[in-house]
């Protein structure tokens, strides 16, 4: 650097009072300026974003017993410094012999957005700004088009009878694309089929996003915000645990829950059961029957990610927005009204009670 | 001025001016927004998991204010088996049950507490399936394979928690069709939130307002201003537009 300050005069390292001066306040400026620039991170505390713990962490993989042991403390201390909550984390491992599968009835779902929120509600997801695993899609009726879907539907009730609902989700990919483009090894499918992320690896490239077809990623553009009385004390250190701002999330079939025999909690909410659950491996499982005897279907089959995820109808429509019930209902002498249909004088039905009949 | 004397004055002034700078963003300068929006409370009741209603297991309380047993009031009245009468209790029950409109084609008639197969056999309260299975075949074999209803407690079915949930624990026995129900708020997260994007984009429609909001009649338009909903969180305008194409 001193070079360029004697350019000219003499090519030496002779050092004058005046260059000595010059050198030593651009420096001085210099070392200011860098102290200003890196002075936030005086601000972090070792229980929040930054610790050299967190720092020379190994990889998921690499990690003995102890390392993880370790790990866990730390994400403990850091959700309790953070939400002051306890939380009880634990590294759940995939079990042998069990290969995990979804299967949406479609003919059931009636689009309540009940699985969103108790998905939200179980995995610690941030309430501002919203991230949410699971899109329930709303597309006009005889058309499975996802040009036409729309997940923004507003409705005083649902189903509305002209339209069907999709929740999309992960799909668990056998083939997946956001595994393949991750450059840091943050995410990878596990032997029972789980993708998963380890949030302390990622770092936030945002690649896996782009790649998934199914959109179902999502990023933490700032530090997710959960009100501390919401937080499920219940973690898994590649599920539910908190995020850090900068890293990619998405779902992970619960595998808190699942990896321990238990359902996920969007089966749990789902009011029609229009979600099954279970292990493909297992022939008499619900998913190997609904395989089996349903006529299934995966979303985008044709971009080759072989999901583990799968829809199928079981009747043309919910008996109760079939158009040929509706026909038998006029020819019985039922008259629609804005509750529902009611049923001519002298019917039976209609000295039982009101004779009400929901639409 | 000679470049010896300019390279200095440029080297005197980066340090002031990295000063400047640091100083301009530490007091002055605003900070960053990112739209986060407001946040949202669902209350943890609308989507507690388990069973879709209270099922009756025994034949307790039907009438408002009762806590005995059916049989304790059906010992002094009995119902004929043939015409119905419009009744005196029992009013709120709602049938909506297509043709199956007779109390006695699934109450025993002679012991209150139990319901009765076509046989003749009683089966009790908790044991729906084995009635419903009489006209509901075809779904009571999907029931029993695992493909209609709803599994609580485990996936796998050798877990003792593992417990497939009976037909009235989801269906009103008289009125069994589900009743259509208020969803949710649709989201508003920051990619699949209100993209509130002009309608008219360089003198087109925008392909992206086009993809992400569907016609849909009687819901507010999305990116119409001046229209805030009840149910919307209100996010804050110049949200980023909707990435990879609004899909």
């Amino acid at each position: 650097m001193s070079i360029r300050i004697h350019e000219g005069k003499s090519a030496g390292t002779e050092v004058t009072r005046r260059s000595f001066l010059r050198t030593g306040t651009a420096v001085a400026g210099g070392m200011a300026a860098l102290a200003a620039a890196l002075s936030p991170l005086k601000d972090l505390k070792p229980e929040e974003e930054f610790s050299l713990e967190k720092f020379i962490q190994k990889h998921y993989k690499e990690m003995t017993p102890d390392d993880m042991k370790g790990a866990l403390d730390r994400i403990t201390r850091e959700v309790e410094h953070r939400y002051k909550v306890r939380p009880e984390v634990r590294d759940m491992r995939p079990k042998a012999g069990v290969e995990f599968v979804y299967a949406l009835n479609l003919s059931r779902c009636i689009g309540c957005r009940k699985c969103v929120y108790a998905c939200v509600e179980e995995n610690n997801q941030s309430r501002a700004p919203e991230i949410q695993y699971i899109r329930v899609i709303e597309m006009p009726r005889g058309t499975l088009d996802l040009e036409k879907g729309n997940h923004h539907y507003e409705r005083p009730t649902v189903p509305d009878g002209d339209h069907f609902y999709m929740p999309v989700q992960c799909h668990q990919c056998a083939n997946p694309p956001c595994v393949k483009v991750c450059p840091v090894e943050a995410t990878w499918q596990d032997d029972d089929g789980i993708t998963v992320i380890d949030y302390d690896w990622c770092i936030g490239c945002r690649y896996c996003e782009a790649a998934c077809p199914y959109w179902a990623r999502r990023f933490n553009f700032v530090k997710p915000e959960i009100p501390e009385a919401d937080i499920n004390k219940d973690m898994g250190y590649l599920s539910n645990r908190p995020r850090p701002k900068g890293v990619v999330e998405k779902c992970h079939f619960c595998l808190h829950r699942t990896r321990e025999g238990r359902l996920p909690a969007c089966l749990e909410a789902c009011p029609t059961g229009a979600r099954k659950f279970g292990n493909v491996l297992d022939p008499n499982s619900e998913v190997s029957q609904i395989l089996k005897t349903k006529r299934v279907f995966v979303l985008k089959e044709e971009v080759g990610t072989l999901p583990r995820f799968f829809y199928y109808f079981d009747e043309r429509y919910p008996r109760s927005l079939d158009p040929e019930a509706k026909q038998v209902a006029l020819s019985l002498g039922y008259t629609p009204g804005a509750g529902g249909w009611t049923p001519p004088a002298g019917d039976p039905a209609r000295a039982i009670g009101g004779g009400e009949v929901a639409r | 001025m000679s470049g010896a004397g300019r390279t200095s004055l440029v080297l005197w002034l980066i340090g002031p001016a990295f000063l400047g700078v640091a100083a301009y963003l530490a007091l002055v300068a605003p900070p960053a927004t990112i739209p986060i929006g407001e946040m949202k409370i669902i209350p943890s009741d609308a989507v507690k998991g388990g069973a879709w209603r209270q099922a009756k297991v025994d034949a307790r309380g039907v009438v408002a204010g009762s806590d005995r047993p059916c049989s304790e009031c059906h010992k002094l009245f009995t119902t004929p088996p043939g015409e119905n009468k419009a009744l005196v209790q029992h009013k709120d029950i709602v049938m909506n049950h297509g043709m199956n409109t007779r109390c006695l084609n699934c109450h025993d008639g002679d012991d209150r507490d139990k319901l009765v197969l076509h046989d003749g056999t009683t089966v009790s309260f908790a044991d729906t399936p084995r009635l419903c299975s009489q006209c509901h075949g075809t779904v009571y074999r999907d029931w029993q394979l695992g493909t209609h209803g709803k599994t609580l407690g485990s996936w796998d079915a050798k877990d003792e928690k593992h417990r497939r949930l009976t037909c009235n624990e989801c269906h009103e026995p008289h009125s069994p069709a589900y009743k259509p129900m208020k969803p949710l708020p649709a989201p508003t997260t920051l990619r699949m939130g209100d993209q509130s994007m002009p309608k008219e984009h360089h003198g087109k429609e925008s392909p992206l307002r086009r993809r992400s909001a569907s016609p849909h009649e009687g819901g507010p338009e999305h990116g119409e201003p001046a229209e805030p909903s009840q149910d919307k969180t209100p996010m804050e305008p110049g949200q980023p537009a909707e990435k990879g194409g609004g899909k």
